[in-house]
């Protein structure tokens, strides 16, 4: 097993223990704050994970970039070799521009929340609720 | 150069799909550029309902179109053939859902008209109207899991901002802000769920996944690589618990109550009729057409349908026993909604093409009848100022059509013969009675009755109770815009029970036939895949 191996093996490891751990900050932590950004480390750790999954373990992978305009076919069957998978990176494009949304939704509930309840804290607001 | 890529059909037929979703997303997007121009919210109102209405007579024809030729229409974005390029994948199934999520949303920007009256910001609330049907018809057209995961999420974000419309509501916020948090968690695990299969089936298009199950090549993506058995058993679970927290479906349920009721009835009546159904559509998509008749993941497919059976069955109890306490008007039908969810899931887990015809007319039955519930009661809470439902006694005397209506709804839902829900749910006993185990059918009955008992309470109440003094002086009556599409409803419910051996014949068991047919799904991408050059 060469060396790359290992650090995408612990890469993987770290990105699981990360998604465990937001999960739990999402689910358990009480303070409307700390879940939005456990949610946005979930969503982050996802991305990561999809980038990880398209990197080739390779001593030096090529960008998914063509160098020229119109590649020889030579060029092609190198590149189809070496280079990292491009797909995973749109994926994450589209992931963040939603996450971003998602977010600024929560954000601005959260505010809303304040105003009207006066705390952040979600068990005084399920408490003040009046229902 | 075009001829390759439409195959069966004519080339205005093949762009229905795109266009459909692509207007209601125009539509959404120029609604705050028109605000900036006229202050009228009269303006915005019609441009609404000429948008959906659009949008309706679009989706009415892209179906009767895909009856006719019946075999599904393949619409590739930009012309990039299915394994490269996202591509909508319409058959009769999901053609036959687009007409029912457009017809409803059509009525329901009719009904908003009236209903928002006294709201300020209704522009905000048109353009995430808008976002929400493209968002939901993406759902059902889409061949594209990643694009599914796009489309739920357009429709998620816009569905918990409408249940946060009445911003100064404590308890609209607060269910707004339970929804987001779960929902965006789920739509998330759905995120992973594409990540394990992607990184062990290496295509993104459905058709190609439900092709590699069987190991058949396809252009481009080729042959699965390695062992794929435990990447798909975690895409499995992870893509089925997001689905079913988005059709609220028994332990995810919790978030449904709250933000059905607190929502706008217009929205709630979106909610529950439409936006659970985009799970469940994913659910029986997933279930019975991607991952049918495959040796590779038998045995994760078979406790799949399991686990959907018992999330069924604890569903259809747990919400006629909490629908039965119900002070609250909303609340009582939001139970109701996880009900009929329940139901819906029993018929798609027991597997067999009988289960599936019964969830399937019992999609389109619930849709309609607890639109028109929602709307109804959304008439009663516009002109009283309450939800509860003894300050609400007597005053469907005032507005008898509306109740009228009301009271189709509610005995269709709870099985009355001959209305709707009633012939769904009598598939659905038949397709129990099939299985051979006769206990079975008390899963059915039993929540049923229960459920017809707290939807009689609630009509007597509402229309039997003498009508307090308070409500004749506020001059309540039928308005043609609130009772106009109710009762269109209600005439829909009176047809498709009535109707129900002809539209079952043509098309109810063509569709459920189209959903079990993987093979011609398939077909149809791999007809235009070996083109490819």
């Amino acid at each position: 097993m060469n060396p790359e191996h290992v650090v995408v093996l612990y890469l993987y490891a770290a990105l699981f223990v990360v998604f465990g751990i937001s999960v739990y900050g999402i689910v358990i932590k009480p303070h409307i704050v700390k879940k939005l950004i456990a949610l946005s480390i979930l969503g982050d750790t996802a991305n990561t994970l999809i980038i990880l999954l398209g990197y080739r373990t390779l001593p030096k992978p090529w960008p998914p970039v063509f160098p020229e305009l119109e590649p020889s076919l030579e060029l092609i069957e190198e590149f189809t070799k070496l280079s990292v998978d491009p797909l995973p990176q749109v994926l994450v494009i589209t992931a963040i521009v939603i996450n971003m949304a998602v977010t600024a939704l929560l954000a601005f509930l959260a505010i809303q929340v304040y105003r009207l309840y006066g705390t952040l804290d979600f068990r005084k607001v399920l408490k003040l609720r009046g229902w | 150069m075009v001829e390759y890529i439409i195959q069966n059909y004519d080339i205005v037929t093949a762009s229905l799909p795109g266009l459909a979703v692509l207007i209601s997303a125009t539509g959404a997007f120029t609604l705050p550029l028109l605000q900036l121009i006229t202050k009228n919210r009269r303006a915005w109102e019609i441009y609404t309902a000429l948008f959906t209405f659009l949008v309706m007579c679009l989706t009415y024809k892209l179906m009767f179109k895909v009856f006719e030729v019946g075999k599904p229409l393949v619409y590739t974005f930009g012309g990039w053939p299915p394994p490269v390029g996202i591509v909508y994948e319409v058959d009769r199934f999901n053609g036959l859902l687009g007409v029912v999520v457009s017809s409803i949303m059509f009525l329901v920007a009719i009904y908003s008209i009236k209903y928002l009256e006294f709201d300020d910001g209704v522009q905000w609330y048109y353009t995430l109207f808008l976002g929400l049907e493209a968002g939901m018809l993406g759902c059902m057209y889409t061949g594209d899991f990643f694009n599914l995961f796009v489309m739920i999420e357009v429709t998620a974000v816009s569905a918990y901002a409408l249940v946060a419309f009445r911003r100064y509501d404590r308890i609209a916020i607060e269910a707004a802000m339970k929804y987001a948090i779960f929902g965006a968690l789920a739509t998330t695990m759905y995120f992973t769920a594409i990540i394990f299969a992607y990184g062990s089936l290496g295509t993104l298009n459905m058709a190609d996944m439900a092709l590699k199950f069987r190991n058949i090549e396809v252009p481009v993506t080729g042959l699965p690589f390695g062992i794929i058995h435990y990447g798909m058993a975690l895409f499995i679970v992870f893509a089925l618990w997001s689905f079913a927290f988005k059709a609220a479906l028994f332990p995810n349920h919790f978030w449904l109550p709250d933000a059905h009721a607190a929502a706008p009835s217009s929205i709630s009546a979106l909610l529950s009729g439409l936006v659970v159904k985009v799970g469940i559509y994913a659910i029986a998509r997933f279930l019975y057409t991607i991952f049918t008749a495959s040796e590779a993941i038998a045995s994760v497919h078979r406790l799949a349908l399991l686990a959907i059976f018992v999330m069924g069955v604890s569903s259809a109890f747990l919400g006629a026993i909490l629908m039965f306490i119900q002070k609250d008007i909303k609340r009582l039908i939001a139970y109701s909604t996880i009900l009929n969810i329940g139901y819906i899931a029993i018929g798609l887990g027991l597997g067999s093409a009988f289960g599936a015809l019964a969830a399937t007319y019992h999609i389109v039955n619930h849709a309609v009848a607890k639109a028109l519930l929602f709307m109804a009661a959304g008439a009663y809470i516009h002109y009283a100022g309450t939800r509860d439902i003894e300050k609400l006694s007597g005053i469907g005397r005032a507005m008898p059509i509306t109740t009228l209506a009301f009271i189709i709804g509610a005995f269709s839902l709870a099985g009355i013969p001959p209305l709707n829900a009633f012939m769904s749910k009598f598939l659905l006993y038949g397709a129990l009675i099939a299985t051979g185990v006769l206990p079975l059918v008390a899963i059915v009955i039993i929540p049923s009755v229960i459920a017809f008992l707290a939807y009689l309470k609630l009509v007597y109440t509402i229309f039997v109770k003498p009508m307090p003094e308070e409500y004749a002086k506020k001059k309540i009556k039928d308005h043609p815009l609130l009772t106009g599409p109710v009762v269109i409803l209600a005439i829909a419910c009176i047809l498709l029970g009535i109707g129900a051996p002809y539209i079952i014949n043509n098309y109810i068991w063509p569709a459920t036939q189209s959903l079990l047919d993987w093979s011609s799904y398939t077909e149809a991408m791999m007809q235009i895949a070996q083109k490819l050059p």
